[in-house]
Order: structure tokens, then sequence, then C-alpha cells
């Protein structure tokens, strides 16, 4: 079971995002108060602030956490127009008293003539990369070509997607079968229904983004998109928060049956579709193997979803954001972590391994 | 419509009407007004003078007020004002310094009446007297306000700012006498009309130049500034010195600010860059517009809401030639698509979790802000200032963490940890893995090593003689290696207790399962071993120095498992050619007969949990009835683990791949096993299992893999004799030709972990100089350093 744990966040305006570091012990939070705050995990699992600094003269929409091995580094992007990369400085002993740290700004990406909704970081096999989306249609990738100076960025791609952007996500994949490849989600609200998630794939051979696929269901405004982490699964699963809850897999379709050179082509499966929170779902978050996925609404829960063995994706828990319980949430999913523990034994998990993952 | 009722009651019976539209204009903007009927509209740019009536569905040119031939500089407008008691007079600023005033009840086409030309640079800005018709006020970038009064042909009066240039001018509503002028070194100043030699109150308001500002029309001591620095601030006037009662951070220079009427909180901004938009705010919420416009596609230049008393209509002048009247009704509330929540999932199964606190409330106590999404706040009439505001809005951030055990990675941890990878026989590894996986209550995969186990080695156990001895080689090598990565780890400093914890454990199952077998290690095994040691030690030689342990590798210690020992590290390959001695058909052809089986059937079923073992043993059974090479099984095993990694179990997937080895790998196309291998490998080092993660890389067969341990592992040291940098391989230092690896403390030279301090070079064992710090700081070399060690 979870124990709720509240934060006095002290933000003067509403949140917009929080985000993990890789490691799980720090946490940065971003408002419309135009600051971002960074919290400590202490030993007894309290959260501290350390860092709390006006990024933004805008709502700053985003914070996102590079790998590591690049440093304490943040991203943020705001209503501004622009988005900065920040990293945290080492030494300052008065500070380090204090239990403060302290964040200074390496760069501004001012190339957006709009707001900048969503920034993310490439993963970390494709070297210290940002891609940042923004309200006029347009995402943008950038490249720190010297990881030792977080001050130079490159826009190395501009993307148009014809759509006002409110969200993207990187294929996290580290296979070498699998191509860079980031998925678009747009909020526009003008009336023409349009397929509200793209996906763009880099290709190798003119060392430019296209479009792989559109997701034509979509058609509602999308608010948050991400794809489950990939941990040596041959297809992606990307999640996406729009009036309801959806997953989709995609499968590469194996690459020499398409014309070489062309966008991979993909069997695209809708294997999920919840309404549960009867309202717009603002976010989704995957666990860190991509087994379970969390959804937040504006009835105010975050409901996590989690597949058996057969495929089946459904409600294994139900959060209240004031961590109040809500009659009725299982607590199967939660209770036995193990992964393939539904399974009642090994020659079912052999069958369900041929006749399961078929089943989409 | 409700708000149509609305506007009428507010209007008295004049109502207003009207949607969003715009009208092209011949020429870019600078400033628009009102005439006070509401109806019409001045436009006034550098080469355009116009006036336009607004009628329900266009603008229509009634009037152009650019007559004759020769363009004049006079009618470069900077700004123009309509009077707010007259329909008829207007006053404009031109940018060579002429103020001209227009009376429209004349017959003539021409409409000028006056002319003023007493300013030497740019007039920015004229104002009317609010009350007093023939009142005028003028700032110019020459520093001077001029007040003029038209019935008389010059300047009543001028006031000298002495502080640069003058941005604007605003008469007060509060007071006859009083208005307010901006400069651009920042100060706001305060005048009586009647005293133009000084000002009656001075202060500064913005860094940098202040371009405009504006008095509250209902709360008459109320000032709003804007300036260069993108902050619109609202100062309290009737207090002694003026005080900051709100600011607006924008997110470009403020060029405009007005007012909005009927709401006490809501004012409207542009900027002269960057920016195009008009901004609604609400200053109680100074981070997010209420409002936002966005139909210019250049600098909006002048704003101008339609009629003192409605606040639905607002007219706006831009540089992109485009006249506007927007309905705020149609404005998009960047509120409204803004994000009320953030969710991320942490690492330990920990969600964090920030939402609009309205969202989460419970129902008890709190109003919730959910309704007026539909019926926002800013259609009411009239704000109760009583009424608390709704309209501010914060976030509550928990975070909800996973109770110890009940589901959060820790069994990802334990597993990663606890698993045995190589450096025994295979049996042993399934066994203790199984074993492993099924104290973490993982049955599942605890099920899946037993099976693996006896698809590929179950007749290991089989007590025939030749099975005995190849067992038997296993383990006598097996466990010293085994050791040896135990010290291993040890020196890195983590896990060593748990590994320690682990190789007990594994001999006490090499005793239950080899009973018979681990009696049976014989020399001819320790020197078949030592055959096959020996090349590979001499590989590595180099990395120990140029020491000789050999003697180590003598039959006599190989299987004594003295603590001490060390093996090289790259001992670990021949776990394949141990191993590879294929066992499966030789055990095959040595006729698994039933007793074995039923013997091996014991064993699993003892080990198995009793729920699910039937079925288990059952097929086992008629698989080994059938003399089924393990070959046979291949194919499902790679399927199994294929499943496992398209579960999320990554960990399993590599796992079975490294202890399985060459069974399986040629099965498994390369890429797939490098996207495994890096996918746990990267979820290792999330958790900072670094030891186990390097071990991963080290037993991955994978070339991209393995080569990740090579990237960056040069050391620089320094000899502890002669403090120079060492250049040549090995301990030897070159200069002064002695050993630079000695123990500060034992004064022996160091083998395997060797610790030193970065300062003075001096070092030794770890625990050594562990124990000599505990005592004493200073360096144990005598060198009087004190050392510090990370």
């Amino acid at each position: 079971m979870f124990v709720a744990r509240s934060i006095a966040a002290d933000h003067k305006d509403l949140i917009h995002d929080v985000s993990f570091d890789f490691h799980g012990r720090r946490m940065a939070t971003c408002s419309s108060d135009q600051s971002v705050k960074v919290w400590d995990k202490s030993e007894n699992g309290d959260w501290h602030c350390t860092a709390s600094w006006k990024t933004h003269s805008g709502s700053v929409w985003r914070v996102t956490w590079a790998h590591p091995e690049f440093g304490q580094v943040l991203a943020s992007c705001s209503f501004d127009r622009t988005a900065a990369v920040w990293e945290e400085i080492v030494g300052e002993s008065n500070d380090k008293l204090r239990g403060q740290s302290h964040w200074v700004k390496r760069t501004t990406l001012v190339d957006s003539r709009t707001s900048v909704t969503d920034v993310k970081f490439a993963p970390k096999h494709m070297g210290l990369m940002l891609a940042t989306c923004s309200a006029d249609g347009i995402v943008r990738i950038y490249e720190a070509p010297d990881v030792m100076n977080l001050s130079q960025w490159s826009l190395q791609h501009e993307i148009s997607c014809k759509l006002s952007c409110s969200c993207i996500s990187w294929n996290p994949s580290s296979s070498r079968a699998h191509s860079p490849m980031i998925a678009v989600g747009s909020d526009d609200s003008s009336p023409s229904a349009m397929a509200k998630v793209q996906i763009f794939e880099y290709n190798e051979n003119t060392r430019k983004y296209a479009k792989a696929e559109t997701l034509m269901t979509v058609t509602d405004a999308v608010h948050d998109i991400a794809f489950a982490p990939n941990l040596g699964r041959s297809y992606h699963i990307l999640a996406i928060a729009t009036k309801d809850v959806r997953i989709f897999t995609l499968k590469p379709v194996r690459k020499e049956l398409t014309s070489s050179g062309g966008p991979t082509k993909f069997e695209i499966h809708i294997v999920a579709q919840f309404d549960n929170h009867n309202s717009q779902v603002w976010r989704v978050s995957w666990n860190i193997t991509g087994t379970v996925l969390a959804s937040s609404g504006d009835d105010g829960c975050v409901r996590l979803w989690k597949a058996n063995y057969m495929d089946n994706w459904k409600c294994t828990g139900i959060l209240k954001g004031n961590g109040s319980p809500v009659n009725g949430s299982s607590q199967q999913g939660n209770s036995n972590p193990s992964l393939g523990s539904n399974i009642p034994n090994l020659q079912n998990s052999l069958n369900g391994s041929s006749s399961g993952r078929k089943h989409s | 419509m409700e708000k149509m009722s609305r506007v009428t009651t507010a209007l008295g019976g004049s109502a207003l009407t009207g949607h969003t539209m715009h009208c092209h204009l011949d020429a870019p903007a600078n400033a628009i007004s009102v005439c006070r009927d509401a109806a019409q509209v001045v436009v006034a740019g550098r080469s355009i003078f116009k006036i336009y009536a607004i009628e329900e569905e266009q603008f229509v040119e009634k009037l152009n007020l650019r007559v004759g031939r020769k363009p004049s500089l006079n009618l470069s407008c900077a700004d123009v004002v309509w009077h707010q008691m007259d329909e008829n007079l207007l006053a404009t600023a031109a940018t060579n310094g002429v103020v001209v005033t227009w009376n429209l009840g004349r017959p003539s086409r021409n409409k000028q009446d006056q002319l003023f030309t007493e300013h030497k640079r740019t007039v920015n800005k004229v104002c009317f007297h609010p009350s007093e018709a023939h009142v005028l006020l003028s700032g110019s970038q020459d520093g001077f306000m001029k007040c003029f009064d038209l019935r008389k042909k010059d300047s009543v009066s001028t006031f000298s700012g002495q502080s640069e240039s003058v941005r604007d001018v605003q008469f007060s509503i509060r007071d006859y006498f009083t208005f307010a002028s901006t400069f651009e070194n920042g100060n706001v100043q305060l005048w009586d009309i009647r005293r133009p030699d000084r000002c009656e109150r001075m202060f500064t308001a913005h860094n940098g130049p202040v371009f405009c500002c504006d008095w509250h029309p209902d709360d008459r001591g109320w000032l709003a500034t804007g300036g260069r620095d993108k902050m619109v601030k609202v100062w309290d006037m009737t207090t002694h010195r003026a005080k900051e009662m709100h600011c607006v951070q924008t997110i470009a220079s403020v060029a405009r600010v007005k007012w909005r009427p009927e709401c006490r909180h809501h004012l409207a901004t542009c900027s002269m860059m960057v920016d195009h938009n008009i901004y609604v705010w609400d200053v109680r919420r100074p981070f997010v517009p209420a409002a936002m416009f966005e139909e210019h596609r250049d600098v909006t230049t002048g704003i101008a809401w339609r009629h003192p008393h409605d606040p639905s209509f607002l007219l706006s002048g831009s540089k992109d030639s485009t006249l506007c009247q927007h309905l705020f009704r149609d404005a998009s509330q960047p509120v409204e698509r803004a994000n009320p929540e953030g969710l991320c999932y942490g690492l330990f199964g920990d969600l964090a979790f920030a939402a609009k606190e309205s969202l989460v409330a419970t129902d008890s106590g709190r109003k919730p802000y959910a309704g007026d999404r539909r019926h926002p706040i800013f259609f009411k009439r009239k704000l109760d200032p009583a009424e608390p505001f709704t309209g501010l809005a914060s976030s509550a951030l928990s975070v909800f963490e996973m109770e110890p055990g009940s589901g959060s990675m820790s069994w990802f941890v334990d597993t990663a940890e606890r698993y045995a990878l190589a450096g025994r026989p295979l049996a042993e590894l399934c066994d203790h893995n199984a074993k492993v996986a099924r104290e973490l209550g993982r049955n599942q995969v605890a099920q899946t090593w037993t099976m693996l186990r006896m698809i590929y080695c179950s007749p290991g156990v089989v007590p025939t003689t030749n099975l005995n001895h190849s067992v038997g080689k296993g383990s006598s090598c097996g466990l010293p290696l085994m050791n040896s990565f135990n010290l291993k780890d040890m020196s890195q400093g983590l896990g060593s207790e748990t590994r320690l914890d682990r190789s007990k454990g594994d001999t006490r199952s090499d005793t239950v399962l080899l009973d018979s077998s681990a009696t049976l290690i014989t020399n001819e095994d320790n020197e078949e071993t030592e055959g096959s040691d020996v090349p590979a030690d001499y590989l590595l030689g180099d990395v120990e120095g140029e020491e000789e342990e050999l003697y180590l590798l003598d039959p006599e210690h190989a299987h004594t498992e003295e603590p001490e020992y060390v093996l090289p590290q790259e001992a670990f390959p021949l776990r394949h050619e141990i191993v590879d001695t294929p066992p499966g058909p030789e055990h095959l052809q040595d006729k698994a007969e039933s007793p074995h089986v039923s013997g091996s059937e014991a064993d699993a079923a003892s080990l198995a949990p009793v729920d699910a073992s039937f079925s288990l043993i059952s097929v086992s059974h008629a698989l080994y009835d059938s003399r089924l090479p393990p070959d046979f099984f291949s194919a499902l095993v790679c399927d199994m683990l294929r499943f496992y990694a398209e579960q999320g179990d990554v960990q399993m997937a590599v796992s079975v791949l490294i202890v399985l080895g060459e069974r399986v790998r040629k099965d498994i196309d390369e890429q797939t096993q490098e996207h495994w291998y890096t996918s746990y490998i990267d979820l290792l080092q999330r958790f900072c299992l670094w030891n186990v993660s390097n071990q991963v890389v080290k037993l991955s067969t994978s070339r991209a893999i393995s080569c990740l341990n090579q990237a960056s592992t040069t050391l620089h040291v320094n000899c502890s004799h002669c403090k120079r940098p060492m250049s040549s391989r090995g301990w030897v230092c070159d200069r002064c030709h002695r050993c630079a690896s000695m123990c500060a403390v034992c004064h022996h030279v160091v083998k395997g972990l060797f610790v030193w301090c970065q300062g003075c070079s001096h070092g030794g064992h770890l625990q050594h100089i562990m124990k000599w710090l505990e005592g004493s700081s200073h360096c144990p070399a005598g060198c009087g350093h004190l050392c510090e060690y990370s």
C-alpha cells in the first residue's frame, strides 16, 4: 500500500510538473509562479527543498532532469517562449551550510515565438540532446556537441507539426534496431478533428526526422504523452492522456519487409482505453520497468494501470490526491510486486508467451 | 443572452453589441482613442489619421483627417486622444514636437484647430483633463510637460521633470489638480497642475523606462505603471509614500496599460516589442494572464476599452496595419489550458503528485473551483470586494511512497544483488537463483530457474562416476573463482556481506546437492583446472605488477580456498570452458533411467513449491523419458527469455542469458542481446548497483557491452617517494626505482586494493589506512600531511 507524504511546496501558484531524477533521490517542481524548486530526499525519507529560484518570466510548464552522467542538470520551459538549461554548482560553502544548493543558467533557448510547452532530454545513448515543443507547432531538437559545455546548444532539427504542440516524449529504447523516435501530442482546440498524436522518426539516410505515424484515432486534445521505458522489449508502448487514458503498442514491422531507407512501419494497436477519470486526463507516467502506468485527471485522483499476462490492462489502484483512500481501490496489483505473479505456473507462461502476446 | 442583458443594464439602455472583428488600415497605427459614445474610434499613425465607426459587423471609415496635398510632419502622430466630454474635440501629438487639436465641428474639410509648437522633440503623450473641457496636457521626449488652455494660443504652464524624457502623462481621476508623469529613467512624478515649479512627489517605480501609466477608474488612489523591465506595478498613491500593491511579471516590456472597466483587479497590457499579444491580468494572480488576445501579427501599439463601463470590448491598433475589436469572451485563457497537475513515477514505485488544491480538496469546507470553467469569474458584472478571490490557485504536492516490501522495487535490488551469475556450475547457479527468487516470493521466476536446471543439467546430479567427475571439476574450480570474486567485491566496499553470505549458502547447497561428488575432488581434477587457469593468469599478470603469484596456482593451493587467494579477473571466461564440456549429450547417452529420474524428481519436488510442482515434474518426466536433448528446448527457452523481456523483467532475461551462456546465445540475435544488456545495466545504474552492473558488463559476451568497461579507465598516480607522476606501467617508479605501492602502515607491498591520499601520494592497505585514520588524521608515512580521503 501507499503512504501519502504531503509536502509543503510553497509555490505561489499552480504546480505544473514534478520530475524525479535518474536515481529517484531528487525531485524538481515547477510552477506558474515562475520558479523551480529542487527537493532532496533525506535519510529518513523526508523531502527538503534545497533550491528555489526564479527561472522564467512566465509560467514554467515543465521541468526535466538530464542523465547524471552529464552532471546535475535541469531543463525548464515556459510561457515566456524560452527553454532554459540549469546546472547545479558545487562548492559555495555558504549555501552548503544552509543546506541550499546553487543553480546557474547555462543557456536560454529562444527560438520559439510562442509558449514552449514541453522540454525533454533525449535518452542518454544519443548524447546530450534536448527536444522542445511549442504552441506554434514546432518541435525543436538541440544538441550540446560538447557535453562539458552546457552553454552551447545548436539547433539540429525543426519539425513542423502543423498543430499547437502540448507534449513530447522520446522513445527511450537503447536498441540499435530502433531509430531515435519522438512522439508529439497536441492540445489544439481548433474544431477540425485532426489526429492529435504524431510520431517522428530519425532517418539515418536523410539525417532528418520524418513522420513515421499518426494516431488517427486520437482526435481530442492531448495533454500528456509518454513512451514506456523499453527494457529489452521489441515493441514500444505509448500512453496518452486525453479525455481518457489510452495505451498503444507500436510493433515495428520487420525492416526487410519495408522499403529500405524509408521510415519504419508500425503495427499499431490500442490495447487499453479507460475513461474512469470521467474527465480530462492531465498526466501519464510509467514506472521504471514500464509495467505500471499512473494517470491523473481532473477528478484529482491518480489511477494505476497494469497489464496481466494476457495483455489485459486493469486498474490496480486509485490514490486520492490528498492522500485519503478511495473506496474500491483494489490492492491486488500492489500487493504482489513480482512481474509475472499473476501467472500460476511456468507452463502457463510459456503458453502465454505464444498466445498472450499475439492477443491485442 | 445573459451577458448581453448585463451589458445593457450596465450602460443604462444603450447596449453595446458586436463581435471580434478587425479591419485593415492603410498604414501602421501608433495610437487609438475611443469617442465617448463608444461608436467611433480614431486611429493615428505616422501616415494615417482616420476615424472609424464601430458597427455591428465591421469597422466603417468615417473620416480621413489627413487632408492637404503635401504631407506635413505635423500629421505624423505619436499619440491621439479623444476628449471624453466633447465629441468633437481631439488632440494629437506629432513626432516633430507639435501638439495639434482638432475640431470635428468645423465645416471645412480641414478639421485642424490649434497648433502648439512649443516642444523641441517628439511629443509622446497628450491627455485631456477628465472634467475640464479646455485643459490639455502633453509630455515630450525633451523632458518637459506642458499644460495648454485651448482658449489660449500658448501653453499655460511648463513642468520640468528634470529627469530625462517623459513617456506618459495622465490626469488623476481622483484629484482635480493632480497628474502623474512617467520617465525614461524609471521615475514616476506626481504634479499639482497649479505648481509648475516642482513635483509634489517622486519615486522610482521601475528599472529602466516607465512607458505607461493608468489611474484606476474606481479605486482612485491606484496607479498602474508598466516598464521596460517587463513589469506592471500597481501603486497606492493615497498613502504618504507610494506603496506597491501588486506586481505583475509579463514576458516583454510593457508599452500600454489600461484598467479594465468594471473589473477592479483587471488590467490590459500590450508590449512594444517581441510580443504581439494583448494580455488581461488579474493583478491578484500576477503570474498567469487571465486572458490573451492573439489576433495581431505585429506589435500592438494602442489599446482602449470601448466603453468606460463595459468590460467586454477591447479595441486595439497595431503595427501590422489592422484595427481590431476583441470580445473578452473570445479571448484565449491560458489558465484554462494550463496543466493543473504534475505526476511522476519514482524509481522505487513512489509517485510524486502535484495537483490544484481545488481538485484534490475534500468536499468539506472548501469550495470547489471546478465550476468556473464554464462560468469564468470575468463575466460577473461586479465583483464583490468582500468576496474572497477564487481565481488564485495553489497546488498540493505529495509523494505516495510504497510501504516497504509491498511492491517497491526492492525485489529488483535484492535479486540483482543476490543472484549468482557465474563462477559455479550451471546446476548450482540455477538452484541458487531459484532459491533467491523463491525467498523473494517470486515463484514463477523460481520455477523458471528450476526448469532451466532440469533442461540443461538435470542429470548432473545423477551419481554416475562420469558425471561426478565433471561436476567435481566444476565445483573445485568454481568455488575459488567465486571466492576471488567475493574478494574483489569486498575491496570495492559494497555488498561484501551479502556476497559472503551467498558463498556460504552456496557451500551449503553444494553439500546438499553434490554430497557424493564434493568429496571426489581429486588431484587430477585440480591439475586440469590448473592447466586451464595458467594461460589466463599470464595474460593478466601485469595487472598485479610483476609479482610472481604463480605459486597460488599450485595444485595444493587451488582447492584450499584460502581467503587471501586472489585470482585475476579474467579467470571468468574460463567458466565457459568448464561448463562447456557438454553435460547434455553424454548425460542423455548415459541413459537417464527411471530411478535417476525419480531422484531428480524428488529433488525438484523438494525444491519446488508444492502447489505447482506436479505439472512441471510430469512434464520433465515425460520429456526425459523420451530423451530429448537440451537443444530441443533452446527455442522454447529463447521464447521464454523474450517473454520475460517483453513483460518488463529484463533482469531475468539477462541473468538467464549469462548463466546459460553459449547454450542459448546463438539463438538470440546480437542486437536483441545488446538491447537487453544495455537496458539491464541502465536499470542497475539507476539503483546505484554499480558492482552488479560491472559484473554484468564483464560477463556479457557482446562486444558493444564489454567495451563499456574499458572507457575512462586511466588513473594518474604519483610515486609516493619522489612525488612525481608515474609514467611506466606497474608500480615501480622510473625515477627513484622504488616500488611505489608500499603500505605506509605495514611497509609491505600492497597487492590488491591500494588506497592513497591524493595530497601526499602516501597510502596503503585499505584496512590499515582506515585503522590509522581512526587514531590520527596525519599521514601514516610521517610526512606531516593532513590526509584526506573521500
